[in-house]
């Protein structure tokens, strides 16, 4: 074998053996670990309508649910030490249009004042969980509620930036429908996707956007409503996200790889046989 | 096994154990991709040391170049050529894929635990002798305003810790209170989660500012109780020097 051949072999070998090995080594990298729980709602693309009134909807039970953990609200006075609703499950879809969120919750009694909230941010700006309360070294931004309570019979959107800023917008784009049967609440939020409205969170499928969850307990105990205004149980800032519509270029891609592949191996073997006979 | 190949191989496995298993040993684990690059790095210097003169550089190539291009193989051989040929554009185009395809998981966190407190908080002293009233106090007054998420035992599991991302601090864990001193709790407390840096994700925490509910000396004896209820002792200035 001449030099040049040998080197033309050596290098194609060498490409070959570090891009297997790369394939087998990147592709053993564990994914993320979330802890325990979910971390993220996803909103399934759908072509059809969404179940935006309708709790019960048979749709909903083909979607994986994500669960999360809720605690007493002891961060800021009023507080409570024990909530009744421990944890949520929560289940999204969405048509490019619009966004349905449906919130499974277990609360053994069906009481008047039993209200939920979606909490997101707003903008680009991050936002304590916490009604978007001032931060003392970040500055912050507003937040987006969208509140349902049974003896509404409806949703109110609303802002809040800190303490007692809570406020429902002069443009209502939320609707909800509550429905509760065997200790289990059902309840259903839907909004466009994009309103417009620079109070609103604005959703863009593909983009990951924070969310937290409150609920009320309205049972009356001893003549006063066990859970409302600040005593109520939340969780932390999660994650959600619209599907985005699938991207079929990908395979195309994917074959543009093999083919690539399949012909340097090709060129290699050529290039080696040729060398051979000189 | 006496051909270079076949000592090139030896050494890549032998690299590969040596990083995978032995250096965990005394040291963290390596992530796969530094992995990777070691080994490439190996294959590297071996094609290097084999490519220096004609000689080693037939015995090394000869019987690449045979297997590649096929000559005089049948049976085993021959199927492992084909094989190979095969699941190599097949890797590849496996590998686009998992790269491009979409991801179902949210963005990565990189949370400052401990970020550096603001200048006016470093150096603190606690004004109060730690006498056994003062630590009585402070411990009774850790149950009413923190053990609800910190936890009666101090460990960061109270009652209210479910649910909240990013959880409680167990201060019985060596890697908290332990590490730190008493003018940095003193800000933590005082300032809660809304006084913490942006690269510590002040929007997450559930950390109340009790500044605005609790004075200065319940502050400072509840960190006397928290040392003295969880076995850890503050971190002192005598100790850094």
């Amino acid at each position: 074998m001449g030099y040049k051949k040998i080197f033309n072999v050596a290098l194609g070998l060498t490409l070959m053996v570090t891009g297997v090995g790369a394939s087998c080594v990147f592709a053993s990298d564990p994914p993320p670990e979330g802890g325990a729980g979910s971390v993220a709602v996803r909103l399934f693309l759908t072509e059809g309508a969404v179940p935006a009134d309708d709790p019960n909807a048979a749709v909903w039970n083909t979607i994986q649910p994500a669960e999360f953990k809720l605690a007493p609200q002891v961060h800021w006075p009023d507080r409570i030490q024990e909530v009744t609703v421990k944890s949520v499950n929560v289940r999204g879809i969405h048509n490019g249009q619009d966004l349905a969120m449906l919130l499974e919750y277990a609360d053994p009694s069906e009481d008047a004042a039993d209200a939920a909230a979606i909490e997101f941010m707003v903008g680009d700006k991050m936002a304590h969980f916490a009604h978007g309360q001032e931060m003392l070294q970040v500055e912050g931004g507003d937040v987006n509620i969208w509140y349902w309570k049974k003896e509404h019979g409806k949703a109110t959107d609303m802002t809040a930036k800190g303490f007692k800023t809570l406020r429902p917008q002069e443009n209502q784009n939320v609707s909800a429908t509550g429905a509760w049967q065997d200790g289990i609440w059902r309840v259903v939020f839907s909004r466009p996707l994009q309103t417009g409205d620079e109070q609103d969170v604005q959703v863009t499928p593909g983009e990951w956007r924070n969310v937290a969850f409150a609920f009320w307990d309205g049972e009356i105990v001893d003549g006063a409503v066990k859970e409302k205004g600040s005593q109520k149980a939340v969780s932390s800032w999660w994650y959600f996200r619209a599907e985005p519509p699938p991207d079929n270029s990908i395979y195309g891609y994917v074959v543009l790889g093999i083919v690539l592949a399949a012909g340097f191996e090709f060129f290699l073997v050529r290039k080696i046989r040729r060398g051979n006979e000189s | 096994m006496k051909g270079p190949l076949a000592k090139t191989a030896i050494l890549l496995v032998g690299m590969y154990v040596f990083l995978k298993f032995v250096l965990p040993l005394v040291t963290a684990p390596l992530p796969a991709s530094l992995i990777f690059l070691y080994l490439a790095l190996t294959l590297a210097s071996a094609m290097i040391f084999y490519t220096m003169s004609g000689g080693s550089l037939d015995e090394f190539m000869g019987p690449v170049g045979r297997f590649l291009t096929g000559s005089g193989q049948a049976g085993v051989a021959g199927t492992a050529r084909i094989l190979v040929f095969v699941v190599f554009p097949l890797l590849v185009g496996w590998q686009t894929y998992t790269r491009l395809a979409p991801s179902d998981m949210p963005p990565a966190e990189n949370r400052t635990i401990h970020p550096a407190p603001p200048g006016e908080f470093v150096g603190l002293a606690n004004p109060y002798p730690t006498t056994p009233e003062n630590v009585m106090m402070g411990k009774g007054l850790y149950a009413a305003f923190c053990s609800p998420c910190h936890g009666a035992n101090f460990d960061g599991k109270g009652p209210a810790a479910v649910g909240f991302n990013p959880p409680p601090a167990n201060f019985s864990d060596p890697g908290t209170i332990a590490q730190l001193q008493e003018s940095y709790l003193f800000w933590r407390i005082k300032k809660g989660g809304v006084g913490l840096p942006v690269e510590a994700m002040p929007w997450k925490s559930a950390m109340p500012r009790w500044e605005v509910e609790l004075p200065d000396e319940w502050i400072w004896k509840i960190i006397m109780g928290e040392y003295d209820g969880a076995g850890q002792s503050p971190r002192t200035w005598e100790e850094e020097e």
